[in-house]
């Protein structure tokens, strides 16, 4: 792809060819780019139908502008929910609809051309898919549908960011994002382990891999593994408390998952088949979910549909929030909240709380684990993205200034709130807030849930 | 060419309506819907679900609650809308009396005329101030503008003609139209034995607009007002959970 197209548009560092036909995925030349886009389009259009709706039902009242941190971070007119979409329904209005093949632009319809696939990957990659568009839509209009469709029919096409790219392809090697091995993985935990024993004066925790004859499977943000320790460690001090015969699994070390990101076919297939697997594998009666946003919608909302395994049906999945949430509301778990006394705030994953429910969940969990809980505004299914949803977490400097641009929402609200601390259970948005912390000089400490819970919970021993 | 417009259009008008209508829709009914997408607060039920689509149906509450500026707009304009269409079938059907037919007790027929009339020329002009509003909105709202087609501008164009013949054969004593030469034309139109248009240019404009108002109806983003239901059956729907509780636990539940 030449790089005349891509000119003053910000785009992140692609994945080259050869990342791509690992991923079976042959990159399509220039010259043909333009006509596989069009028949990747017709075979959405006759497939999906949120996106026929969608495509057909806009009628630009602008009302979702405002509503999009995208746009408020950087107004860019197709960083509008309904423009971005519209970069889309031009060609869908054009090759599709009687009105667009008669009347064209008059009716905003427009041929499909190598430059505007260069502006799908753009913005694309800016939007973050958090639904707060389709929450505020008259309609419900769903913009992530139309951005998940164009980064498909962009990974089909050979573009992709290396960032998701690359992930995408140790998901297959590894089963994890961060491409760590078995060993890896069991030396990280045992060092865990340790550092649990030095903090809690003694405490004995056993954090299992691949154990047979398990009752729990539980599946961690292999983000986790390097970036929040506390988490992983929170979770292994939660199952121990409630004396859980749970285990990891080193084939599916990864509660993310970016194939529903990029490629909702083979990569987020190979996904949700492999945890099956492992279930079967492991005597697994009960799956329960690490801190990862759109890890758990990807699993939660997109099992049922995507497995073809018939543990669907019949091994419960659960978050270990909706687990810590209800022994909470039953009395049962004894916790001492004024270990975690510092003014501190939740920002509400946005794939927690517009696709999979989680708002009172997180909610009775923080007034159980902390003294000092304050909310942000908005909260709750209202809130803003961090900026970093769907993976978006680019490194390279134009995209990295936008990560801060998508953030300038996010920061305005955590200030308001004066916390010192700010939780955040979800992968994502930590990698996204660490950063948004520093550029913003805000000054707080960023935390997981469930890392709170590890911290306040009182153990017999003690 | 009023031959042409009030005798055989018409015909021609209504096919493609409806067609286009169930052209669309069948097109909608279609692909599948493939994973569940329902927005989270989940309905428990699909009461609840339903309740919530006509809850924003009735007040446009996300609107209201996102973007009180264009609710200003939008809501009146919806709402005079209904009311307008209601009354130019109650009101030239019933000539007036429909108000007389649903409390023959509480309103005389005079009345009743007297309430139409007053109805519909407030309606009238709550529906010509909203669009012009919208419009206003449309071309200076810079983010609204950069996401508008020439289409969008057309159609609301296209209704401020519409309304405002519509009003001026309301208001101005020249133009009036009488419900019974209304009633008279359309039964022509409906009973297959169409007879001439009523000697009113600004009628004719008013009806020949309405027929354009109604042929790109299925071609264009008026299909909004199905597609209100066919997205909300996608995105509000109920989700059971599955429940909590470890198996295997020495801590259960205790429920």
């Amino acid at each position: 792809m030449s790089t005349e197209t891509a000119k003053g548009l910000r785009q992140p560092k692609r994945a080259n060819e050869a990342l791509f036909r690992t991923l079976g995925v042959e990159p399509v030349p220039d010259d043909k780019k333009v006509a596989e886009a069009v028949r990747h389009l017709d075979e959405f259009r006759q497939k999906l139908r949120s996106f026929v709706v969608i495509m057909e039902n806009c009628v630009k009242c602008g009302l979702c502008a405002e509503n999009c941190h995208t746009y408020l971070g950087t107004k860019d007119p197709n960083n509008i929910p309904a423009g971005r979409a519209d970069l889309i329904r031009k060609a869908y209005k054009r090759y599709f609809t009687p009105q667009g093949r008669l009347f064209g632009p008059l009716v905003g319809a427009e041929e499909l051309t190598l430059e505007t696939l260069e502006k799908w990957y753009s913005y694309f990659y800016q939007c973050s898919e958090c639904r707060r568009c389709s929450h505020t839509c008259p309609f419900g209009l769903d913009t992530a549908e139309i951005t998940m469709v164009g980064r498909q029919i962009l990974f089909w096409l050979g573009i992709g960011p290396q960032l998701h790219t690359a992930t995408a392809g140790a998901i297959l090697k590894t089963g994890n994002h961060m491409g760590l091995t078995k060993a890896g993985i069991i030396d990280t935990l045992e060092f865990l382990a340790e550092e649990i024993e030095e903090d809690y004066e003694g405490l004995k925790v056993d954090l299992p891999v691949d154990k047979p004859e398990s009752d729990i499977l539980y599946v961690p943000s292999s983000a986790d593994f390097m970036l929040n320790p506390n988490t992983l460690k929170g979770a292994g001090m939660f199952f121990k408390w409630v004396g859980a015969n749970w285990t990891i699994s080193s084939r599916i070390t990864e509660a993310g998952n970016f194939g529903y990101l990029m490629d909702q076919t083979r990569i987020q297939r190979e996904m949700v088949t492999r945890l099956y697997e492992e279930c079967t594998k492991l005597g697994i009666k009960k799956i329960v979910w690490g801190e990862c946003g759109h890890g758990w919608r990807a699993t939660k909302m997109y099992v049922r549909t995507y497995s073809d395994l018939p543990g669907v049906e019949t091994i419960p999945l659960t978050h270990i929030h909706d687990e810590a949430a209800a022994l909470i509301e039953s009395g049962q778990l004894k916790l001492d909240p004024t270990r975690n006394s510092k003014r501190i705030t939740l920002h509400d994953p946005c794939n927690y709380v517009r696709a999979c429910g989680h708002c009172d969940q997180m909610r009775v969990i923080m007034r159980a684990v902390t003294t000092n809980f304050v909310e942000m505004t908005p909260n709750r299914e209202r809130n803003f993205c961090c900026g970093g949803g769907s993976g978006i977490l680019f490194d390279d400097p134009a995209m990295y200034e936008y990560r801060i641009l998508a953030s300038n929402k996010k920061a305005e609200q955590v200030r308001e709130t004066g916390a010192e601390v700010l939780c955040a259970p979800c992968s994502i948005c930590k990698a996204q807030l660490y950063p948004m912390v520093k550029e913003h000089k805000l000054g707080v400490e960023v935390v997981g849930l469930i890392d709170l819970v590890g911290h306040a919970l009182v153990f017999p021993e003690e | 060419m009023e031959q042409f417009v009030g005798q055989i259009m018409p015909y021609f008008t209504v096919a493609i309506f409806l067609g286009g209508v169930t052209w669309r829709i069948w097109r909608w009914m279609i692909p599948r819907i493939v994973h569940n997408i329902t927005l989270s607060p989940f309905p428990g039920t699909w009461t609840a679900a339903v309740t919530w689509w006509v809850w924003q149906i009735a007040i446009f509450w996300n609107i209201l609650k996102f973007d009180r500026a264009l609710w200003i707009g939008a809501f009146p304009f919806h709402a005079a809308l209904i009311a307008i269409i209601g009354g130019h079938l109650m009101g030239i059907y019933t000539l007036g009396l429909q108000f007389h037919m649903i409390a023959p007790l509480l309103v005389t027929a005079d009345l009743s005329v007297w309430l139409s009339d007053l109805l519909g020329t407030t309606m009238g002009l709550v529906f010509l101030v909203a669009l012009l509003y919208l419009l206003y909105r449309r071309f200076t709202v810079e983010k609204v503008r950069a996401i508008s087609s020439t289409s969008d501008f057309l159609h609301l164009f296209l209704l401020l003609g519409i309304a405002g013949l519509g009003n001026y054969m309301r208001l101005a004593p020249d133009a009036h139209m009488t419900y019974l030469e209304a009633r008279t034309f359309l039964t022509g139109l409906f009973t297959f034995n169409p007879v001439a248009l009523p000697h009113n240019a600004f009628f004719m404009w008013h009806f020949l607009l309405v027929q354009c108002l109604m042929i790109i109806f299925p071609f264009s983003k008026l299909m909004h007002v199905f597609g209100f239901f066919w997205m909300r059956w996608m995105v509000n729907r109920p989700y059971k959970e599955w429940a909590p509780g470890m198996p295997g636990a020495k801590v259960q539940l205790s429920k």
